[in-house]
């Protein structure tokens, strides 16, 4: 160890690359706040269109107003925050430099103007106008690809959880290419009708209709249900498995117990996902069988990660925390659920169609949506710290990140989400329309507390609480 | 003319105003600080951090160094960060387990 070293010695000698700091490449937290804003901001308009409107989890989910509340749910909420926060932990959680801010700023645009656009489009079914704005989405999606991969790219060292991002990375590329196709099979007979005689989109225009021609060929609800398991699986709960790797060891001082069982629990989610995918696409029975494959790595990562909570030092879990792992215990009823809608000869009865009413809400909103709750009281606070008080430390006293926010509201949050999530579910499955409001009251309520909390956080830019050194000790 | 005569207690007491925001501990109670030396008015403090990657990084060490600087004999000071031997928390005081809810075994 150096400091060892006399002080001249090591002042005089030459001067060698400190170890670079995480956060120096990191990009501006613009960015990352102005995503999490922004899905902030679907997630309220989506809870309180779910208040408005029950029919949308007791009814069958193949419908105009269901598709455009999940994609509200999927696109504006979930991925807003996902790629918001990776643009901002990619980089710090490998050490290494995110490729271009610049592309960042061009997908949120292509992003926010995308995913509004097919939300509207969806609600009044205009199909076409669909494809129009989930063009626009795609070519975000393509430079937020692209972006992370060459961040990923430059990673010192590879590591599970690099390899769980580069993984989440394709299967957003192939989910969001299904969802091209699956709209171009629904407007094939307008494109055709309105086809160009020539012209620089007549290429275009012969591309989407062979995209059309292909994906007709196949179930539209197996379609729908195999892009709805990319994304789900493939995207966020890749994602979910592999930044816990990173992040449970750091925010509760443990390590990964068994990196062999977690690299497994990787591989074979990806093994699964892809087995489910055609098998779920072309309806076959061996879908159980791939589905049992995610099961497996799903419980794998159940073992690592409660094996990474026994070996923690930090012994007291914040709230924060608190709702990541309870969100992630819902895999258990989830990959139960799945089993169930897998299962071979399943008669696609009303009861069936609540069962997967049920599975869909519970994954989006009772594992994933909760998991991004618990990980905004780690990112949003930081990110805040970060811009206001980063630069006063060692000259003033400075919050720690749990003053940023009110661990009160916090609780009550978690409590009202729990609630939200068992009495909606219960709800759906008796496909009673009022006892979803009365869900959704609850989900509403709880989101209000966290936009309670994060406007706290935010006020921190307007009125920050810096206190001298001497007044502090006094 | 400065007479004050900078020791590791000032050091040390200085370096305990920089806390991690994550853990809300000052980081010497935190056991970050693996070592000092002082040439007169040079400073030179060898230290770590929780975890590699640790988003604090640079927030902690520039803090370590900006206060170390507010030491009115203080000319000059570095901060090394090292992460040889890693962090351990049998390297925290009891203050800083008690504050923090740590526990090593």
């Amino acid at each position: 160890m150096e400091a060892s070293l006399p002080i001249s010695a090591v002042l005089n000698r030459p001067k060698q690359p400190a170890a670079k700091a995480p956060t120096a490449n990191a990009p501006s937290i613009r960015l990352p706040l102005a995503f999490m804003l922004m899905g902030l901001a679907a997630l309220s308009i989506g809870v309180g269109w779910l208040i408005a409107s029950p029919p949308l989890l007791v009814t069958y989910h193949y419908g105009q107003f269901v598709i455009a509340a999940t994609h509200l749910f999927v696109l504006g909420w979930i991925c807003s925050i996902v790629m918001g926060a990776m643009y901002q932990l990619v980089p710090v959680a490998l050490e290494t430099r995110l490729y271009s801010e610049r592309l960042a700023q061009v997908q949120f645009v292509c992003h926010a103007i995308g995913f509004c656009g097919m939300v509207w489009m969806f609600k009044s079914w205009n199909i076409k106008q669909v494809g129009h704005f989930g063009s626009l989405l795609a070519l975000g999606v393509v430079l937020f690809v692209y972006n992370i991969a060459r961040t990923l790219l430059h990673a010192p060292k590879w590591t599970v959880t690099a390899t769980a991002i580069a993984a989440a990375l394709a299967w957003l590329t192939l989910t969001v290419t299904m969802g091209l196709f699956v709209v171009a099979g629904k407007c094939l007979a307008d494109s055709v009708d309105a086809a160009p005689a020539a012209g620089p989109f007549r290429d275009l225009q012969h591309i989407v209709e062979a995209m059309g021609q292909f994906i007709v060929h196949f179930n539209p609800i197996g379609a729908m249900h195999a892009h709805a398991h990319l994304g789900g699986i493939g995207f966020f709960t890749m994602l979910i498995v592999g930044v816990s790797y990173k992040l449970i060891p750091m925010f509760t001082l443990s390590e990964i117990q068994k990196p062999v069982r977690a690299a497994l629990s990787v591989a074979l989610l990806n093994l699964g996902l892809g087995g489910s995918f055609v098998t779920i696409l072309i309806q076959s029975p061996w879908k159980l069988a791939f589905a049992g494959l995610v099961v497996i790595a799903l419980a794998l990562y159940g073992i690592e990660l409660t094996a990474i909570l026994r070996a923690r030092k930090r012994r007291t879990l914040d709230w924060g925390l608190k709702m990541f792992l309870t969100a992630v215990t819902g895999f258990a009823p989830l990959c139960l659920l799945a089993l169930v809608l897998s299962w071979p000869g399943l008669p696609l009865n009303a009861l069936t169609g609540r069962i997967e009413n049920l599975y869909g809400f519970l994954g989006l909103v009772g594992v994933i949506s909760f998991a991004l709750i618990g990980m905004l009281y780690k990112i949003i606070p930081f990110l805040v710290w970060f811009g206001i008080y980063s630069k006063k430390v060692g000259l003033a006293k400075v919050p720690a990140l749990a003053d940023l926010y009110s661990e009160r509201l916090q609780i009550a949050g978690y409590l009202t989400f729990v609630s939200g999530i068992a009495t909606t579910s219960i709800a759906i499955l008796f496909a009673n329309g009022l006892t979803v409001r009365i869900g959704g009251f609850l989900l509403a309520a709880s989101i209000a507390t966290l936009l309670l909390n994060v406007m706290r956080m935010l006020a921190h830019f307007f009125r920050p609480h810096i206190e001298p050194f001497a007044a502090a000790l006094s | 003319m400065n007479t004050q005569v900078v020791t590791e207690e000032l050091v040390l007491e200085t370096l305990r105003q920089v806390i991690d925001p994550e853990l809300g501990c000052n980081i010497v109670d935190l056991g970050l600080i693996y070592g000092t030396n002082i040439c007169g008015g040079h400073v030179l403090v060898t230290m770590t951090l929780t975890t590699p990657g640790c988003p604090m990084h640079e927030s902690i060490s520039q803090g370590a160094r900006t206060a170390l600087l507010s030491i009115e004999a203080v000319t000059d000071a570095e901060v090394e960060v090292v992460w040889d031997p890693p962090w351990h928390p049998s390297m925290m005081t009891e203050e800083g387990r008690m504050a923090t809810g740590v526990r090593f075994s």
